[in-house]
């Protein structure tokens, strides 16, 4: 154990020393968090772009509804030619276009039913539904307001008012009734605003905190190129004590990643307890550990450094795709029966529950026994498969 | 003869079927210089990872002070010092550091590992570079370093694999009389090498290893007479004779 200790504190020590590697790993937290606060920070409305193919031109209601489109606060406008449209669609730089056909102005004119088309790629994805819903909305005013005046105007038709009056006067009516709605619907805000950084700083963290692997590996790796691996295995540390002290040296440097990003939350946030936020300390430094010995297990596994990093990122990548870190897995979808497979899953459900539900650490019995069995297992398995030199120790 | 401190006993080992090391045999007496050469491939580092249980041997077995090496590798790892071939140095560290670190890990306390490591800087001309980065040192300073290590700890048996090469005649002389100074001492030492003067000048007794196997072992001066008049011919002409011209990967 002294032994083991001796290693770690050398990688820690050796961390602290060099100033680049200290000044980056201490920046990469805090540009994270910018990078947090910047996407969270700001505006939490929903803002989105109306993409429109107009082919009734200088359609009077085209005009008019292109206009009450982009008197929505929600939404800009930007208009696009058919090729266009179709060229992005097909490249799935748009998910969701609204055509307007030619004629559509004329047909409106004559009393005939008109029709609205929206191109998408598959169901539009989600910005383009609420594009689609928000649209749908201003057509149905229109379409309530031609209602409107075409019933007054079959009912004034023949007593002695012109039609330009009867027009004018409805119109009027119409937007005292937009100005003052016989049906009002208001909005009572019950508890706080919906917080993104709620919903997504779970996800940042996991990922974060998977950084460790890498840290893990290239302890390891590194030891290997440089030669010294072998000759610390001619002293009297054993590969049990080298294991041990490389996989504290990881996690404590993973860890205090890890803390700069929460401690930064934590201030500028505002979205931890005290309680809450040690609780989350806990479960980081339960996760860093894990994801130690799963560098560990990498590094054992590999005999060059490419090696490692492909391993290294391929992995990280699946386990946050598997694991949900940026959406909702729905249950009983393929993926979702994949996620009980990433480590991640377990951890973004811990902070999830700990930051955005308002649980506790007695919540997380699943997690933690997943995290503390990754790490336990993980350290037999490196070790099991550790060469220092090919069939030697 | 006198007293054997290592006494290596018919060792083989084999990489994927191919014999590395075929059934080495010898023994070094206390206090003695052993040379090991061989053309490479020919299975002197293999011999040294396994004398310094990194590997283990497919066969045989040696002892090391009395200490099997298949029975007590602890105390046969507390008895031997390992200079390697290739640097194997914390460059983002100090020299005082890297002997401090490998010091403890040989089981000195802290206070004992610094008083060693001053002494072996001294011992190698390094004294005001003590907390100077390796990064920064050239490299006849790194090989310096690279020994000191080697001989942190309570080592009574060193291996010196190829410890001078490509550095200045400086240095290369300094580790001369380090590991001259050492065997007054009463150290053990096995060293290989290529450069067959060097070979010529430390050591006492001599091994030509080729293909796995000791193909001579005798004195330098026991060597050369085997092939012609000792004062006429070198070593390495015993050399190129028992081992053959043809190129080696």
């Amino acid at each position: 154990m002294k032994r083991a200790l001796i290693v770690a504190l050398r990688e820690v020590r050796t961390y602290l020393q060099d100033k680049a590697d200290l000044a980056f790993s201490l920046l990469l937290p805090i540009v994270t968090f910018a990078l947090i606060y910047g996407a969270f920070g700001g505006s939490e409305l929903f803002h989105g772009t109306a993409y429109i193919v107009n082919e009734d031109v200088n359609g009077t209601y085209t005009e008019k509804l292109i206009e009450q489109i982009g008197q929505e606060k929600s939404l800009d406008v930007e208009l696009l030619s058919r090729t266009d449209a179709e060229s992005k669609l097909e490249r799935s730089d748009l998910n969701i276009v609204l055509f307007i056909p030619a004629g559509f102005s004329d047909k409106l004119n004559t009393n005939q039913p008109a029709e609205l088309t929206f191109l998408q790629r598959g169901n539009g994805g989600q910005e383009g539904q609420i594009v689609a819903s928000i649209i749908r909305g201003v057509v149905s005013k229109l379409n309530q307001e031609f209602s409107v005046l075409d019933q007054t105007k079959q009912i004034l038709t023949g007593k002695g008012i012109a039609t330009e009056q009867i027009a004018i006067t409805t119109q009027k009516f119409l937007e005292r009734e937009q100005e003052y709605p016989l049906i009002e619907v208001k909005e009572v805000a019950i508890g706080s605003k919906p917080n993104m950084v709620n919903q997504f700083l779970p996800g940042i963290i996991t990922m974060y905190v998977l950084f460790a692997i890498n840290i893990g590996t290239a302890a390891i790796v590194e030891e290997r190129r440089r030669g010294t691996l072998e000759r610390l295995l001619t002293t009297h540390l054993s590969p049990s004590e080298l294991f041990f002290g490389k996989f504290m040296a990881s996690a404590l440097r993973g860890f205090i990643q890890t803390f700069i990003l929460l401690a930064l939350s934590y201030a500028v946030f505002h979205i931890f307890t005290p309680l809450s936020f040690l609780e989350c300390l806990l479960i980081a430094f339960l996760f860093t550990m894990a994801c130690s010995t799963i560098g560990l297990v990498i590094a054992s596994l590999s005999r060059t450094q490419d090696a490692a990093t492909w391993i290294g990122v391929t992995f990280t990548m699946a386990m946050t795709i598997f694991g949900g870190t940026f959406f909702t897995i729905s249950k009983g979808s393929a993926l979702y029966t994949l996620s009980k497979l990433s480590i991640n899953t377990y951890a973004n459900n811990a902070f999830k529950t700990l930051i955005a539900e308002g649980g506790h650490i007695s919540d997380l019995g699943l997690e933690i026994g997943v995290i503390a069995g990754v790490t336990i297992v993980g350290l037999v398995i490196s070790r099991f498969f550790f060469k220092a030199v090919s069939k030697g120790k | 003869m006198g007293e054997a401190f290592l006494a290596v006993k018919d060792i083989y080992k084999s990489f994927n079927g191919q014999k590395a090391v075929n059934g080495v045999s010898f023994t070094i007496d206390k206090g003695e210089i052993f040379g090991l050469l061989g053309p490479n491939g020919a299975g002197k580092t293999t011999v040294i990872r396994i004398l310094s249980t990194v590997l283990a041997a497919d066969t045989g077995d040696a002892t090391v002070g009395g200490y099997s090496l298949r029975k007590n590798p602890a105390e046969v790892r507390d008895l031997v010092g390992v200079c390697p071939q290739d640097l194997a140095l914390y460059e983002d560290l100090s020299a005082l550091d890297n002997l401090i670190f490998f010091g403890q890990l040989e089981g000195l306390n802290g206070r004992e590992a610094k008083a060693q490591a001053m002494s072996h800087l001294a011992l190698m001309g390094l004294t005001e570079r003590a907390k100077g980065k390796i990064s920064k040192f050239s490299g006849g300073m790194k090989r310096r370093i690279n020994l000191a290590i080697a001989l942190m700890g309570n080592s009574k048996l060193l291996f010196l694999d190829e410890p001078t090469v490509g550095i200045d005649p400086q240095s290369r002389n300094n580790i001369f009389e380090t590991i001259r100074g050492l065997r007054d001492k009463g150290m053990t030492i096995l060293y290989t090498t290529h450069y067959m003067e060097e070979a010529d000048r430390l050591c006492d007794r001599i091994a030509i290893m080729d293909g796995g196997k000791f193909v001579a072992l005798d004195t330098p001066q026991g060597l050369k007479r085997q092939i012609g008049d000792p004062d006429k011919v070198t070593l390495e002409d015993v050399f190129l004779k028992l081992t053959g011209r043809s190129l080696r990967d």
